[in-house]
């Protein structure tokens, strides 16, 4: 049994089915890519994985480690190894940064970290991304601009040693510079411990972080999957190609 | 003898003025407040507008016996104690002041903290041109402020503090000034502070007391009807922050207004817990040119409580500044009034003035009422002002849950941090901690199970697919 392992989900939002059936397996130490144009079901894949309360699961199973997650609240999901990277990260204004991810960490470690410890640590992971230490001191993700807080995501991920992490659209809205520092942050957290769920409508940040599989979304269904060359095929091809075979 | 609080008579004031040996100048102002006090009558929530959010006769009982004398003596656990520093104390328990300490090295220095009934013959120039100088209009205290709550005060008030501190003197460690409620009754107590130029001080006015609001104290009721006067000297700097920390059955009834002159600052924090109706109404006339002022609150209210703010910022001066700002949660059968008025009169030319109040609700049933006004007679201004109610914030709160964090533990990091934007403008000791502790308790009292949290179509907008 694959450590993430969906089968025929399907989920709403708002009454509307968005996933209509999809199945997918995800071992630790590997990356997938899943790929799809805008209004696929990408990102509602992501949700559900992590939680939302606005995605309902209406049919099929979300099994992570054996357990069938899909009843689980957002934050039992997040300590059991669960990550979210979110395309809009939220502001949480008068929320610091440190309060915030010395509460993470320890709900996630299930024991009060010393506090040197933890400021050694994420001061570690803070120079490996380049994130000033100034942030310590900011509320959660207000007046960051686009690049900080995709950083500041990846910052959490590193703090939080998830086992699967799912990264929806870590690459939209970075220029080629910021989108090297999160794919390297990224790339350098991977290992035998970590799968990664990479959500992306472009290539470009799978020419950082090498994917084992890739996946096509369309119309809430993965339509096409294969190796690293699928990305490329869809560089050349676009999704219309596939689009036409698939709803043929 | 026990005089109702309606029946204010001579006799009564005048046993009070001998008893405290008062001289009669002073005498002269209460007589004169008494005859204001019998041609007024009660507020009438009906046709006051300041009073039409709050029902007068239901929320204040002015039956009640007036409280002369001081009933359990021994010092509350308040702010000012807790402190790890020398800090001048004066303590009023029910109708007495019981104590007034000041270090030996202030006294040196000229610090007064002490009693103002004595005040009023040691200090006699200083005590009578301010005391009464922001509640009525002249010198023999006739005219001035409408509202019989403050003509009692004038004419009656029980027990008084008298807080000066002179030119030039910067205190390093905070006044303290505890109002306790230990016997049910209607309380009267009265604080004057004065600063001279280039002064600083910080004084911590706090209430305690009032017995338990459930169980065998529950008939118990005390009216507390409270005047505070601050005169901030030029280039005076001067923090007053007020908690109400009622634990019972409270009333309570609260003038607090202050006169900044040139280049002054006041800072003001409100800081609402306890009691069961408090009427606060923190007042600023910025009389001096460049004067500035930043009336803070935060308020938490919860099952049967009634917390009504009517900060009132009076721009007299040009180029003056004021920046409100109160924040509130409430749970339970609570309300909330907020009525914060801006007046910026004609010569007030390049006023600076912002008005903001948030609210929280945090469980079905509570309410918030929120007006900021702002009048303006006066062109070449900069004037903003701003009023939210809301609920938790469902983005927000998947974003911690998100992270691993047990959405109890969630949702008091964001009370937290709605409240720390009002908290961090005031770093004063303890102050900060002791509010958030507070708040920590009301929060542990909540039940977070009913709290409600934004509707999921407000939850990601443009994220859905």
């Amino acid at each position: 049994m694959a450590d993430l392992e969906i089968r025929d989900l399907t989920v709403e939002v708002q009454g509307e089915e968005i996933l209509s059936g999809v199945t997918l397996d995800l071992d630790k130490g590997k990356t997938l890519a899943l790929m799809g144009p805008n209004g696929s079901g990408k990102s509602t894949l992501a949700y559900a994985i992590a939680g939302h309360p606005a995605y309902t699961v209406t049919g099929g199973s979300i099994r992570f480690k054996g357990d069938d997650i899909a009843e689980w609240t957002p934050d039992e999901r997040a300590r059991a190894g669960v990550f979210l990277a979110m395309q809009y990260p939220v502001e949480v204004p008068g929320v610091s940064v440190t309060n915030f991810l010395r509460t993470a960490v320890n709900a996630r470690r299930g024991e009060e970290l010393p506090v040197r410890q933890f400021m050694t640590e994420l001061k570690e992971q803070m120079a490996d991304l380049h994130v000033d230490q100034a942030f310590l001191q900011r509320s959660v993700n207000e007046g960051f601009s686009g690049g900080e807080k995709k950083r500041f995501e990846i910052l959490q991920m590193a703090m939080l040693t998830p086992e699967l992490a799912v990264l929806d659209e870590t690459d939209s809205g970075l220029d080629v510079d910021a989108l090297k520092t999160v794919a390297e942050g990224v790339d350098r957290l991977r290992g035998p411990d970590l799968g990664v769920l990479i959500i992306t409508h472009y290539t470009r940040i799978l020419r950082y972080i090498k994917p084992d599989e890739v996946h096509v979304m369309l119309d809430g269904r993965i339509v096409k999957s294969g190796g690293p060359e699928l990305a490329d095929e869809l560089e050349e091809g676009g999704y219309e190609e596939i689009a036409t075979v698939a709803r043929a | 003898m026990t005089t109702p609080f309606d029946d204010l008579s001579e006799d009564f004031l005048a046993a009070r003025s001998d008893a405290a040996g008062e001289p009669s100048w002073l005498r002269d102002r209460r007589a004169a407040a008494l005859k204001r006090f019998l041609d007024q009558a009660w507020p009438d929530s009906r046709n006051d507008e300041y009073w039409r959010s709050t029902p007068f006769a239901k929320r204040f009982d002015v039956g009640l016996p007036i409280v002369t004398e001081a009933g359990d003596t021994a010092t509350p656990a308040g702010l000012t104690t807790s402190l790890d520093v020398a800090t001048a104390l004066a303590r009023i328990v029910d109708g007495e002041l019981v104590e007034a300490t000041v270090p030996a090295a202030l006294v040196e220095r000229g610090v007064v903290v002490m009693d103002l009934s004595a005040a009023a013959e040691t200090h006699a120039d200083l005590v009578r041109t301010h005391l009464g100088s922001l509640t009525t209009s002249d010198d023999e205290g006739t005219g001035g402020d409408e509202d019989r709550t403050i003509t009692a005060s004038d004419a009656a008030w029980t027990a008084g503090v008298f807080v000066y501190v002179p030119d030039d003197v910067e205190l390093d460690a905070p006044v303290g000034i505890q109002v306790h409620a230990t016997s049910p009754g209607t309380h009267l107590p009265r604080v004057l502070i004065v600063t001279g130029r280039h002064s600083r001080a910080v004084v911590y006015l706090e209430h305690s007391g009032g017995g338990i609001a459930d169980g065998e104290d529950a008939d118990r009721k005390t009216l507390v009807d409270e005047v505070v006067e601050v005169v901030v000297g030029e280039s005076s700097a001067v923090d007053l922050v007020s908690l109400q920390e009622w634990s019972g059955h409270v009333a309570h009834l609260s003038l607090q207004k202050a006169a900044v002159h040139r280049g002054g600052t006041y800072r003001h924090l409100a800081v609402n817990i306890g009691g069961t109706t408090v009427r606060i109404r923190p007042e600023v006339d910025l009389v001096g040119e460049g004067a500035s002022c930043f009336p803070l609150g935060v308020y938490f209210a919860d099952e049967g409580q009634w917390f009504d703010m009517q900060p009132y910022i009076r721009h007299i001066a040009p180029r003056a500044t004021s920046d409100v700002l109160y924040k509130g949660a409430l749970q339970g059968k609570s309300r909330t009034v907020f009525r914060g008025n801006v007046l910026v009169e004609k010569d007030a030319v390049g006023t600076d003035t912002n008005e903001t109040n948030r609210s929280l609700i945090l469980t079905d049933g509570a309410r918030a009422d929120s007006t900021p006004f702002l009048e303006i007679h006066c062109a070449d201004i900069t004037a903003g002002h701003g009023s939210a109610t809301g609920q938790i914030d469902a983005r927000q709160l998947f974003y911690l849950e998100a992270r691993g964090i047990p959405r109890e533990q969630a949702l008091r990091l964001m009370v937290y941090g709605f409240f720390r934007e009002v908290l961090e403008k005031l770093d004063l000791p303890g102050v900060q901690e002791r509010t958030l502790a507070h708040i920590d308790r009301e929060i542990e009292a909540a039940d977070l199970s009913r709290v409600g949290v934004g509707r999921i179509a407000d939850v990601a907008p443009g994220e859905v697919a």
